[in-house]
């Protein structure tokens, strides 16, 4: 029993780097996904190019050679980061990308007629846009963002590829140690957990958007 | 009389299809207008480009775009903002009104199309007679010198359609300037100083509602008025 607390006390120490690169993550690539949906649905047509072109290579590659290429590839263009630096800009920018377009179909799924009636009382892009479009694709996009959410706390095991002590390399370290699987037990419950709380943080949001429609 | 709103010569076209061909209005303050005419004849597309919701592609407007409010056939209420958001949320956030003197002024407009009790409910948990209220009061809440309606009860079961129009007529009463795209010819004979009768993207005819319904000039516009009755 002592020895499951420690090994436990040990990977939890883990889900510190996990949490820490997981909140990194959601708060900078939500936004950029919704400044990239903004100009996705914009009539420039070089930003929907430049934009285009970010969400092909990104949805096109695998996330751990994204990776590889941010911690390993780039020193050798003179830009050295940290392994935490490398992780977090990485992730944010994949998950910028996929959620530049699932904000991008939410925006898009607004009734044009929603546009028109903020026009016909005055209402200019931004103000359109803060305090009609975006609230009604929030709720739309909740599910599909949900789902991002969920998967980026998964995704974050991959930095054990780059030496972090995230909550799969701690496992993965006492396995190598005791030679049992329980760390690997253990782990796994840890991370059924937190994607758990991810889970009923957004069936909150959903019942808070539920009122109307 | 001032006039107020003055189109000249207006023409629009999408792709290959000339919608409306040298549309030419003047709307003086206080006078109500009904456009009539046959689905498809451009009555929509006119508003639309009153309101500056398309562009045109030939002719002038002259309007103050500041004075003129629209209430939409299919409405489009803020499906998530209440009835009272939905009102005070344009003279909020354009007009920088204070949230309270715009709640309250909004309320003022709530009891005015007799909705006051609604004012907490979102559009979904109303009737249709009611939402179009809304859309009026919502437009009324930016103080506009100029309504455009287009189809106002078309999309009501016929027994919401008195509401709506009375609340319509109470407004003629105040002398507010309305153009009025309408199916309901008794409404727009009652209430409308003219009448301008729509066919294949032209005015073909205005004149005052007792010549429109007994008398028109063209064989075409006793047709349809002699189907619509
Ligand atoms: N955005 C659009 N694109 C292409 N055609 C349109 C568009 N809006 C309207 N039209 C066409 O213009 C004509 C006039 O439409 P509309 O103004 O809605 O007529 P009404 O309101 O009199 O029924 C119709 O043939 C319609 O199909
Ligand atoms: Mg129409």
């Amino acid at each position: 029993m002592s020895y499951i607390l420690n090994i436990t006390g040990f990977i939890l120490k883990g889900s510190i780097v996990t949490l820490k690169l997981y909140a990194v993550a959601i708060v900078f690539s939500i936004p950029l996904g919704i400044v990239g949906a903004l100009g996705k649905t914009s009539n420039k047509k070089w930003l929907k190019n430049i934009l285009e072109i970010y969400i092909w290579i990104i949805r096109g590659t695998p996330l751990l050679l994204q990776l590889f290429f941010v911690y390993f590839g780039l020193p050798v263009f003179g830009i050295k980061l940290g392994r935490f630096q490398a992780a977090a800009i990485t992730f944010i920018i994949n998950y910028g990308a996929y959620f530049t377009e699932i904000f991008r179909a939410g925006i898009e799924s607004v009734d044009k007629g929603q546009y028109e009636a903020a026009k016909a009382l005055g209402m200019n892009y931004k103000q359109t846009m803060r305090r009609i479009i975006l609230p009604q694709a929030i709720k739309r996009v909740l599910p599909p963002t949900s789902n991002e959410a969920i998967t980026l706390m998964k995704d974050t095991a991959l930095v054990a590829a780059i030496s972090m002590g995230d909550i799969l390399r701690a496992a993965k370290e006492v396995l190598t140690r005791d030679f049992n699987v329980t760390p690997f037990i253990i782990a796994a419950i840890i991370y059924l957990l937190l994607t758990s709380v991810v889970v009923l943080v957004f069936k909150q949001l959903e019942k808070k958007y539920a009122i109307y429609e | 009389m001032m006039c107020v709103i003055k189109a000249e010569n207006i023409t629009k076209v999408f792709g290959d299809l000339e919608v409306l061909k040298n549309v030419s209005l003047e709307v003086d303050r206080g006078e109500v207008i009904s456009i009539i005419g046959p689905s498809g004849s451009g009555k929509s597309t006119f508003l639309r480009c009153l309101q500056q919701l398309e562009e045109i592609d030939g002719g002038k407007i002259k309007i103050d775009d500041k004075k003129l409010g629209m209430i939409f056939q299919n409405l489009n209420l803020f499906p998530h903002k209440t009835v009272i958001e939905n009102i005070s949320e344009a003279p909020i956030i354009v007009n920088k009104m204070n949230r309270e003197k715009a709640v309250k002024r909004g309320e003022e407009l709530l009891k005015k199309v007799g909705l006051l009790d609604k004012k907490d409910d979102y559009p979904c948990d109303i009737s249709g007679g009611q939402k179009q209220r809304v859309a009026i009061a919502r437009a009324l809440a930016m103080e506009p010198e100029i309504l455009l309606f287009d189809e106002p009860t078309s999309a009501l079961d016929p027994e919401l359609v008195g509401e709506v129009l009375s609340v319509i007529k109470e407004l003629a009463k105040d002398h507010m300037t309305m153009i009025i795209v309408t199916h309901e010819m008794a409404f727009a004979r009652e209430v409308s100083d003219y009448i301008v009768f729509m066919d294949e993207g032209k005015i073909i005819e205005k004149a005052i509602p007792n010549k429109m319904f007994t008398n028109p000039d063209h064989p075409r516009i006793k047709v349809f008025l002699d189907k619509m009755l």
